[in-house]
């Protein structure tokens, strides 16, 4: 607990970042259980994301650049607009016989808002002017970039040699963010 | 590269935080340089030898 006044909870951003990840773990085990149905799931994982809106609002501080704070913002915002744009394009292309124009479009729909995370990023590199950490953040999404490299080539090989069943190309974003968030603990871990 | 940042803030009584508010950059930056972690770009060199009133050299010593 921390400061004075109001719930413990309130005080720190990454409290409610923790309890994101909680609520995307048990919507998953929902959906896995088979407890909830598609569309359902999509509207609470689109509701979840409201939980990391108080990181979107924290402003530049000791512990944040502004630059990390315009790149918290635009990273949920881009957040929020793909759960919303996966649901929605899931939920059409379960319920309608779409023509290959209306895929094409549905297919938009969740891959925009990924063009906006990849986007915050370039921007957060451009507008960090603290070199240390925009040092930081390159080693971490290299380290990233490599992870996605080798878990893409090891699993392309056992794909063809048929051992493995084939995963969709759009992994590399969650395989990319996976990294660049073990990295940027081993560099907490580090101390760097 | 070895410094003398510690030695320096020291002598004048400032904290890792009141070095990065006079270099307008993080504490976890100064802490990085001061123990040698990460090296400084030379504009961010000349920042800290300004701050301190000293030349480059008297603050970042060479490692042989």
């Amino acid at each position: 607990m921390s400061g004075t006044g109001g719930p413990w909870l309130l005080k720190s951003p990454g409290r409610w970042v923790a309890l994101y990840f909680l609520s995307i773990a048990v919507i998953a085990a929902l959906k896995l259980s088979g407890a909830i149905e598609s569309p359902v799931g999509f509207i609470l994982l689109a509701a979840a994301t409201f939980l990391l809106f108080p990181l979107a609002r924290r402003g530049a501080d000791g512990c944040t650049s502004q630059a990390m704070a315009a790149y918290n913002r635009r990273i949920v915002f881009s957040s929020f607009g793909y759960v919303l744009g996966l649901g929605i394009a899931i939920t059409l292309w379960d319920r309608y016989e779409l023509s290959d124009p209306a895929v094409f479009a549905i297919s938009l729909l969740p891959t925009l808002p990924t063009f906006g995370i990849i986007w915050a990023m370039g921007r957060y590199l451009a507008e960090e002017q603290d070199e240390y950490l925009r040092h930081r953040t390159i080693m971490a999404a290299l380290v990233a970039l490599g992870l996605v490299l080798a878990l893409g080539i090891f699993w392309g090989f056992l794909e063809m040699f048929e051992l493995v069943p084939h995963v969709w190309a759009w992994w590399v974003l969650p395989v990319w963010a996976i990294g660049l968030g073990l990295a940027q603990l081993w560099q907490k871990v580090r101390g760097a | 590269m070895k410094n003398r940042l510690k030695v320096l803030r020291a002598e004048r009584d400032w904290s890792q935080q009141d070095l990065a508010t006079r270099l307008e950059v993080s504490r976890q930056s100064v802490n990085a340089i001061e123990t040698g972690r990460y090296d400084p770009s030379l504009p961010l060199a000349f920042r800290i030898a300004d701050a301190f009133g000293l030349t480059i050299e008297e603050i970042f010593l060479r490692t042989e």
